[in-house]
């Protein structure tokens, strides 16, 4: 059985085609996020049945998701991104007990207990200065490739804070250390944990236990990456294509509801 | 019971639109019956009308909503968007007004002891920037008088004082302070600032809540707002050139106490039974009129009782707003967004409890005590004037008397209150029930995060039916 996930997210939109008879998925892809979203989630669908040679018809069941989940027309049905997330994770990482998401606009902790349940969660989609948006500003500041981030952050000649508590005034900060001769490495540095200390925050006495994965375009980031690892004192695992984990999780569900209705 | 009378046989939400073509079905004798005041093409008009005929007032949030489709609820609503022009309407008639601040639910009674006189609360002014959609800008005028955002959206009320145009200045406000949030208190210093005439008492910390062993401390307690609550009875009547006696409060006692039993068997259908009978919003209006009888203690009465009949009805035949598998949310303080109350439903959930702040205000008032007494005790019981454990007891209590499956625990942006309890009531219901809880921070208008508030409220029903399998 052939099922389709797909998750239109505020800056990028997934699509993961998934084969119940092999466990695998069958293609995904990733698109920015337009402003035409529906006509998006059709064309994201279309190149993806092609790239496979399949048909819309060949398709059981598909499940939408992410904060343009309405808009799916060809969608059977809708489940949040964070049920989607969970789904996805525990399907890479049967052990998972907690997801942290960051996205470019928002981002999520989800606990999941021992049965894979969700049993809470956090969404931070109010102040950009936790999300992936900081680091983008930070990038176009330093005139810094987001995938090279990390490598510029990781030897830091000092240790400063950025103590904004929303990226505008956070980026006057980086002016500001900038102009007091602070090095980029430093400052990057500095911009990690801040998005990091903002991000677990969210959390207040949830218990991540012990395996914590990290979905979402930001655990590209080794600087992130490395950041949050040393914050939660734990190895983060990170899915082979972190986007798309909540497009798989959808796929997954739309599965277990084909199954479940036959 | 005219108001058992439902406009259609079957419960709905419906819009605004709906309801105009639904009021083409009423018949004319029964909306001639009413005689609620409402503004169109500047004139006030009186009758029932449909909810679109407010828009004229600027209560533009009302395209959005979505309303129960009785005649009741219709009813309700004319009740609620006709106070401001009943209480221009009372002043125009020479009867004094009296603001009550604060304490709601108790103070609001004494008013009423009095002819001529009505009691209305200020602070519903909160409300304004939703139902109004910021048009009528009184937080902007709160913004200029250096009550910014980091202060409770009940700074608005600062901004209705200012403007005057809301209601009239009243003749008396009655404004309780001590252990009350720190941002209203503020907002009222500034209202009598500004020349208002007050009366303050003073509402103490209870700290001997449910405990036996302090009947002593809790006794005094108990006579020092007996004490504050005479003196606040003797300005009323000095206002209004009638005296307080005791025998007329208690008349008065027995009149709020019709209104509070008819909101508790309201509460226990809308959220005890299931399908819930009617929807969230309407029933948080319901409870919202009890705080201060909307400004007319005889009307509030029928209102309310048909809103009551409604529920009985629906619920006697099965009918419900919502499916049978609606998953059961207590909600937590109350929304400046009444639209969130829709929400909530559109995401599959049904509001199964609720403590808005006003709890005490549905307890029945001990009409055996001296009325003093019996009110003072009514006011110890108000959930904000105690630590927040007993809060979280009272909250944990709803939860299993209606069986709630999650929580919504929505915070006012800059309330004080919320930034020191919130997290503290979501980890005791946790540890002592283990119920999603969800946490947010609801602002005046919700349209720009809507999504965002729909993910929360979706994923919350997720998971609880995730459970439930």
């Amino acid at each position: 059985m052939i099922t389709c996930g797909i998750d239109i997210g505020s800056r990028t939109s997934k699509i993961v085609l998934y084969d119940s008879s092999t466990g695998k998925s069958l293609a995904s892809l990733i698109e920015d996020s337009t402003y035409n979203q529906k006509e998006l989630a059709g064309s994201i669908l279309d190149k993806a049945l092609e790239n496979c040679g399949l048909k819309q018809a060949d398709v059981a069941c598909t499940i939408a998701t992410g904060y343009g989940r309405n808009l799916v027309e060809t969608a059977d049905e809708t489940v949040t991104e964070i049920t989607c997330h969970a789904r996805g994770a525990r399907t890479v990482f049967p052990e998972a007990s907690a997801i942290i998401d960051i996205g470019g606009q928002d981002s999520k902790i989800i606990f999941v207990n021992g049965d894979g349940l969700v049993r809470d969660f956090m969404i931070n989609d109010r102040c950009a200065a936790g999300t992936g948006r900081f680091l983008e500003v930070a990038a176009r500041i330093f005139g810094v490739e987001l995938d090279q981030m990390g490598e510029v952050s990781k030897n830091p000649d000092q240790q400063v804070d950025i103590s904004g508590m929303c990226v505008v005034f956070a980026e006057s900060e980086i002016i500001g250390l900038i102009s007091k001769g602070v090095s980029r490495s430093s400052i990057l540095n500095a911009v990690e944990r801040s998005i990091t200390k903002r991000l677990l925050s969210m959390a207040g006495r949830g218990k991540f236990g012990q395996q914590v994965v990290f979905t979402g375009g930001v655990a590209m980031n080794s600087g992130m990456v490395r950041t949050l690892q040393q914050e939660i004192d734990r190895e983060l695992l990170i899915p082979p294509i972190p986007q798309i984990t909540g497009a798989l999780g959808a796929a997954i569900i739309a599965f277990e509801k084909s199954r479940k209705n036959k | 019971m005219e108001n058992a009378m439902p406009v259609t046989e079957s419960p709905a939400k419906i819009d605004i639109i709906e309801w105009d073509a639904l009021y083409q079905t009423v018949s004319q004798e029964l909306l001639s019956r009413y005689n609620y005041p409402c503004m169109i093409d500047d004139e006030i008009k009186h009758g029932l009308f449909p909810p679109s005929a407010f828009l004229s007032e600027g209560d533009t949030r009302l395209k959005v909503l979505k309303y129960d489709n009785s005649f009741a609820a219709l009813r309700l609503w004319n009740f609620l968007l006709s106070e401001e022009d009943r209480l221009w309407e009372a002043r125009r008639g020479g009867k004094k007004i009296f603001g009550v601040m604060k304490d709601l639910g108790t103070a609001s009674i004494i008013p009423y002891a009095v002819k001529n006189s009505v009691g209305f609360y200020p602070d519903g002014a909160w409300w304004t920037p939703c139902i109004m959609e910021l048009s009528a800008g009184l937080l902007d005028i709160a913004d200029k008088m250096g009550v910014k955002e980091d202060c409770c959206p009940v700074r608005a009320t600062l901004g209705a004082f200012v403007d005057g145009k809301r209601f009239p200045v009243p003749d008396l406000c009655i404004g309780a302070v001590g252990t009350c949030c720190d941002d209203y208190s503020a907002i009222m210093q500034r209202i009598e600032a500004l020349g208002n005439k007050f009366i303050w008492w003073e509402l103490p910390l209870n700290k001997y809540r449910n405990k036996p062993e302090n009947d002593r401390q809790l006794r005094k307690l108990v006579d020092f707002v007996a004490d504050e609550l005479r003196a606040v009875a003797k300005a009323v009547g000095e206002v209004a050139g009638e005296e307080i006696t005791e025998s007329k409060l208690h008349k008065t006692i027995q009149k709020a106490n019709n209104v509070r039993r008819i909101i508790r068997r309201i509460r226990d259908l809308a959220y005890g039974v299931s399908p819930a009978p009617i929807p969230a919003l309407e029933t948080l209006i319901c409870e919202m009129v009890v705080i201060h009888f909307c400004s007319d203690i005889d009307d509030a009465d029928p209102v309310l009782g048909g809103m009551l009949a409604q529920a009985e009805r629906r619920a006697g035949l099965g009918w419900g707003i919502a499916s049978e598998d609606a998953i059961k949310i207590f909600w937590v303080n109350p929304v400046a967004d009444l639209k969130m109350m829709n929400m909530i439903e559109d995401a599959g959930a049904r509001v199964a409890g609720s403590e808005y702040l006003i709890s005490h205000a549905f307890n029945i008032i001990d009409e055996n005590k001296p009325p003093f007494e019996a009110l003072a005790e009514a006011v110890l019981a108000d959930p904000m004037i105690g630590p927040s454990e007993d809060r979280a007891g009272m909250i944990i209590k709803e939860i299993q008397r209606y069986g709630a499956e999650g929580v919504v625990i929505s915070q006012i942006p800059g309330a004080s209150h919320c930034a020191y309890e919130t997290n503290l009531i979501k980890n005791i219901i946790k540890d002592k029930l283990g119920l999603p809880t969800l946490e947010i921070t609801a602002p005046s208008i919700c349209d720009g995060r809507e999504a965002g508030f729909s993910t929360r409220f979706e994923a919350l029903c997720e998971m609880i039916n995730e459970r439930k399998r």
